[in-house]
């Protein structure tokens, strides 16, 4: 299996998307707009959280703000760029690997840091070597497990060998966490590769970055100088993008795009993800553990009032499992849910759980669960459960709270692959197995399905975890929700990426400014 | 209120009552980290959990742990913090990796400056508003101003400071939304992107100041000696300067100062809805983070700020009221 | 006693009796009002979401299309008693302490004090935020933040009036007489303060409505789908530039209830009606 200029699996396997070779070879630079984009031009960026843990060390980011301050700095071996969600390449040129397991990449030639040095096979391993170092505390250390062997192939070519076949490894390779630092950094001060040099960083304070003049892509970056901040306050950040204060921010509330869009000046740009909030029935806990009570519960959510009162239409919805509609492997033969008091209270008296009292912890560090907790609460009024609503808060939540009781919400972010999603969040033996449920069949699947070559089987193996996760697994899925992002209208070329804010974090490397 | 020719007597005074109020401080400094230290003792998770986040695998937790020395028992923490603090190092924050002097003194400042021109503002519009109503009392002007007053009081922070973006800088567009604080801007700048978090802060503190001053002017007003004053033909605007403020400074003064004290910690709502790096949400995120050394050195602080305005307030009370002097 | 009501009632100024209205008025609602309340206090209702007023809703729907009546009628029972039960027990544990520093004096006073001082200078705000973190938030824990931020300030205000009175004449010959603390505390002592302390049990009360308010916007207000009145206006911030009743009606209770308050407090005090 050989990857070159575009690193698709399906490319290879899938005959009708073969279209390699039409890319050119400057790496993650396909999309050209129609339209030249203008040089020069200055903007503040404004996400919605930040901390005195903000960090310039790319293992260990875990805000948007990281994500996004570290794609300014740093580049990846490859990297993803538009709604396809195909890896390209970026640092690396090509791609390579026989049987899903040993895997070669060869280098760009030439690259350099902003310190002058130029980029070699020593930098990738030692970047990728880190996450395996517990004193790192690399966010991706469970991804970095299987990686069995990390060495340089001479001065531009890297081999890395898996513990098991994983034919997403250039996908993983795209996630910000996974981006090249200088070799012998051992807390990375910004020195990258990346689209723009660091100027100022203040944790939790402000990141400001300034044109890197000698961007190894031609052509980019077309923005002088970007200003990240963060706003954790919706209103306030609404305001401040409102009043000129800020050009472009994340996470804007569906309730206030209203707001935004009646100014001609300003406009959203609503991203449909897979990011979704999810009602945790422990497995291994009474009652909740009970077949009857989970299917009871999947039953009385009203996904339609969830999707319109919450989220204004901003959202899609889900079915009681992680791939949604719009992604790769999405099963539309897996029956809807809809919402229905009868059955769902047949299954309660089914149980013998009537007027049984059950809290429920919800809090804001779970997007939207206070009010879907509130929602449950008056529902399972009407069915003969008793749900009190127990918000706690953001802080600790998902220490101390999220999987800790017999009903939580927890939220995830939108993944790059089926694969990621399915083995964090639903594997039996992951340490995110947010319900605690066992499902050998859909372990072994998952397996499968990881190291299959062929797509059309590899789809069907999706297809079929799919309903296993909707009919059997603690957890249920009311709405993916959309990510909305609010900008100024003389920021030109931002589009879209579903795997999060900004572009996937990586707006800056493309927009441009027109007064 | 200075008072450049104070007789001996009253400074010989002063220094005894300086020495033990700097002395019941430190116990008092040592009981808020003793509290501090406790309280936060009870949250749940610790600094390498809530460093490692969602993702954090046990082996993970325990090697940063480890790392961070959180590892050692509590009170071998405390004891070793309290020896730093002693010497003056407040100890490296387990989140930024950089020393909490550090970070601190990025935000101080900034405080100190919202803090103070606040200060400045709101004392000038409450002794204002104050000395005219107690002046008037009973008047028209007298109940316009209570009014004036109560409606600020009965507003919520977060909605005074949203309704003042909605209007300055929305729809207005004469403010910024948010406070940019840079280092490097110039004072207009500064002064332009403080102008709504100052405005909402003067809103909370001008009505209890303001009706303080009004009590404490109003009570000496109606002392026999003002009117003597008046009978002997002294002009009213020099009565109430030079005769009645003197005598009234005490529960000001006081007012001031624990106004002032709030202004420091307690602008953690306005420091968010402006986005301002001051020290109050430095220490919020500091509970979030569990960065121990880094909330407990604001919390001392807040405390300090607290203890030294309460004392200054009181040095005020006794210089300028001659019959304390004495 | 009806007849003390009366003259009492006769001699309020204008503003008292506007202040006195407004605090029975919302006393009454705090009582009666949930079960008055139209819609359950979670219910959906309404299709629409921030709808202005309407037969079926009289103050229209909040930001999740919920009846902003019913809800108000609610969170005021909150805001009001956790108000209240907080100001009364401020202002008793305070004064306890205060009366024990200013009869013992000494080293009680200086450690009682220093306890005081340590609590008013921790930013109540934050203080909150690490207790519901550590406890969860609950009603008893959100009267018990409120009121521990308001037992020092309460303090020091009856220590000072306590201290004056210890020093006066009839203090000092009960003393003499050989009766205890207890009886100098409660006999003596207390009795020549109530004015001042009932005073400030007002302004406690207003200040713990903001209190509450404030630590909403934290997001540490009553458990949902329950909410105070500080809790209904953050919820339904977004509302705020289309003028939704929603955001107004619960603002204004907190105003009226707090100006009413304040009415009522000013003239209550010897002087205020000057």
């Amino acid at each position: 299996m050989l990857i070159g200029n575009n690193l698709s699996r399906r490319s290879v396997i899938g005959a009708g998307l073969a279209g390699a070779g039409i890319l050119a070879l400057g790496g993650c630079g396909s999309n050209e707009h129609k339209a030249a984009p203008k040089k020069g031009g200055s903007i503040r960026v404004a996400t919605q959280a930040a901390s005195t843990a903000d960090t310039l060390d790319p293992a260990k980011g875990s805000l948007s703000t990281d994500y996004v301050r570290h794609f300014m700095l740093y580049n990846g071996l490859t990297c993803i760029e538009d709604e396809s969600l195909i890896p390209r390449p970026s640092l690396a040129k090509t791609i390579e690997s026989a049987d899903r397991i040993t895997w070669h990449f060869e280098l760009q030639r030439g690259v350099r840091f902003h310190d002058g040095s130029e980029l070699t096979s020593e930098d990738v391993v030692y970047s990728l070597l880190r996450h395996k170092d517990p004193a790192v505390a690399s966010k991706m250390a469970t991804i970095a497990s299987q990686f069995a062997e990390i060495r340089a192939d001479g001065r531009y070519g890297v081999v890395l060998r898996l513990t098991g076949a994983n034919a997403d490894l250039p996908t993983i390779m795209a996630q910000p966490h996974f981006l090249i630092v200088r070799a012998g950094q051992s807390s990375p001060d910004g020195t990258g590769t990346g689209p723009f040099r660091l100027a100022k960083f203040q944790a939790g304070v402000r990141t400001e970055v300034i044109r890197n003049e000698e961007y190894w892509i031609p052509g980019r970056p077309h923005l002088e100088r970007v200003e990240l901040i963060a706003i954790p306050d919706e209103v306030s950040r609404v305001n401040a993008l409102l009043s000129g204060d800020i050009q472009l921010c994340n996470a804007i509330n569906p309730r206030s795009t209203r707001r935004v869009e009646v100014d001609p000046a300003y406009a959203v740009m609503a991203t449909p993800s897979a990011l979704f909030t999810d009602l945790v029935m422990r497995q291994d806990q009474l009652p909740t553990g009970n077949a009857d009570f989970v299917q009871a519960v999947k039953l009385m959510i009203d996904r339609p009032l969830i999707k319109r009162a919450l989220f204004r239409n901003y959202a899609t919805i889900a079915n009681d499992q992680p791939i949604a509609p719009f992604q790769p492997y999405f099963n539309p033969d897996v029956p809807q849910t809809v919402l229905d008091l009868d059955k769902a209270r047949w299954h309660v008296q089914r149980a013998g759980l009537s007027g049984v009292r059950l809290p429920v912890f919800a809090s804001t560090a779970a997007e939207g669960s206070v009010d879907m907790a509130s929602i449950l609460q008056e529902y399972g009024s009407k069915v003969g459960l008793n749900f009190a609503v127990n918000r706690v808060p953001a802080d600790g939540y998902w220490s101390t709270h999220w999987m800790r009781h017999p009903m939580s919400f927890g939220n995830c972010n939108p993944r790059p692959t089926a694969d990621l999603i399915f083995s964090l969040f639903f594997d039996s033996k992951a340490d995110w197995n947010e319900s605690g449920w066992k499902n050998e069949r859909f372990d072994r699947l998952l397996i499968e399905a990881r190291g299959e070559a062929d797509e059309a089987r590899r789809g069907e193996l999706y297809g079929e975890m799919q309903r296993i996760v909707h009919d059997k697994c603690g957890v249920a899925i009311p709405v993916f929700i959309s990510l909305i992002d609010g900008y100024d209208r003389r920021l030109k070329g931002l589009r879209p990426v579903p795997l999060g804010a900004f572009m996937g974090y990586r707006f800056a490397e493309y927009v441009w400014w027109e007064d | 209120m200075s008072a450049p020719e104070k007789p001996q007597s009253s400074l010989a005074k002063l220094v005894p009552l300086i020495g033990k109020r700097v002395l019941s401080s430190l116990l008092t400094l040592f009981l808020v980290s003793l509290v501090i230290f406790t309280v936060s003792g009870l949250l749940p998770g610790d600094a390498a959990q809530e460093l490692l986040g969602q993702s954090a695998t046990p082996e993970q937790v325990a090697s940063l742990r480890h790392e961070m020395g959180l590892d050692r028992p509590a009170h071998v923490r405390y004891v070793d913090w309290l020896g730093g603090i002693v010497r003056g190092n407040a100890g490296m924050s387990y989140v930024a990796n950089m020393p909490v002097g550090q970070i601190i003194s990025n935000r101080l400042p900034n405080s100190l400056t919202l803090a103070g021109i606040t200060a400045v503002i709101s004392t000038v519009i409450a002794l204002t508003i104050g000395i005219s109503s107690a002046i008037n009392r009973g008047g028209k002007l007298d109940s316009m101003l209570n009014i004036t007053t109560l409606s600020l009081v009965a507003m919520p922070e977060f909605l005074i400071a949203t309704l003042g973006v909605l209007v300055f800088s929305v729809k207005l567009l004469w403010l910024p939304s948010i406070a940019l604080v840079t280092p490097d801007a110039s004072w207009g700048q500064m002064l332009r992107s403080m102008a709504l978090p100052v405005f909402s802060l003067t809103c909370v503190v001008v009505a209890q100041m303001a009706r303080m001053t009004r009590a404490a002017v109003a009570d000496q007003l109606d002392r026999p000696y003002v009117e003597m004053a008046k009978l002997k033909g002294v002009p009213f605007s020099r009565i109430v300067l030079f005769h009645v403020m003197p005598n009234a400074v005490g529960p000001v003064v006081n007012a001031m100062a624990l106004s002032l004290s709030y202004l420091m910690g307690g602008a953690i709502i306005v420091e968010t809805i402006f986005n301002f790096p001051g020290l109050a949400s430095l220490m919020v995120n500091a509970v979030t983070s569990r960065d121990m050394p880094l909330l407990q050195s604001c919390a001392m602080i807040f405390c300090a700020t607290y203890l030294a305005l309460m004392l200054v307030a009181d040095i005020v009370a006794i210089l300028a009221n001659p019959r304390l002097r004495a | 006693m009806t007849g003390k009501l009366t003259s009492f009632l006769r001699n309020l100024p204008a503003s008292g009796r506007i202040g006195l209205t407004l605090v029975v008025f919302w006393l009454a609602i705090a009582l009666a009002g949930p079960s008055l309340a139209p819609y359950s206090v979670g219910a959906f209702v309404d299709q629409d979401v921030f709808s202005g007023a309407s037969s079926r809703f009289w103050l229209g729907s909040d930001y999740l299309g919920r009846d902003v009546l019913s809800r108000v009628l609610w969170g005021s029972r909150y805001t009001v008693f956790l108000a209240l039960g907080a100001a009364i027990l401020a202002v008793c544990i305070g004064t306890s302490f205060a009366l024990l520093a200013a009869i013992r004096g000494g080293w009680t006073d200086e450690v009682i004090s220093r306890a005081m001082d340590t609590f008013i200078s921790i930013p109540s705000k934050i203080f909150a935020l690490v207790l519901v973190a550590a406890f969860g938030s609950s009603l008893p824990l959100l009267l018990l933040i409120a009121t521990l931020t308001y037992v020092p300030g309460n303090f020091r205000i009856a220590r000072a009036l306590a201290m004056n009175l210890v020093a006066l004449d009839f203090v000092q010959v009960a003393r003499a007489r050989g009766e205890g603390p207890v009886h100098i505390a409660l006999r003596e002592v207390l009795p020549n303060m109530i004015h001042p302390l009932l005073a400030d049990t007002g302004l406690r009360f207003v200040f713990v409505v903001l209190l509450l308010s404030g630590l909403s916007f934290l997001g540490l207000g009553v458990q949902p789908p329950h909410a105070d009145l500080g809790s209904l206006v953050r919820e339904n911030i977004s509302g705020i530039t289309e003028g939704a009743l929603a955001i107004i009606v619960p603002a204004l209770a907190i105003a009226t209830l707090t100006v009413g308050a304040n009415l009522l407090i000013d003239a209550l005090k010897p002087g205020g009606k000057a």
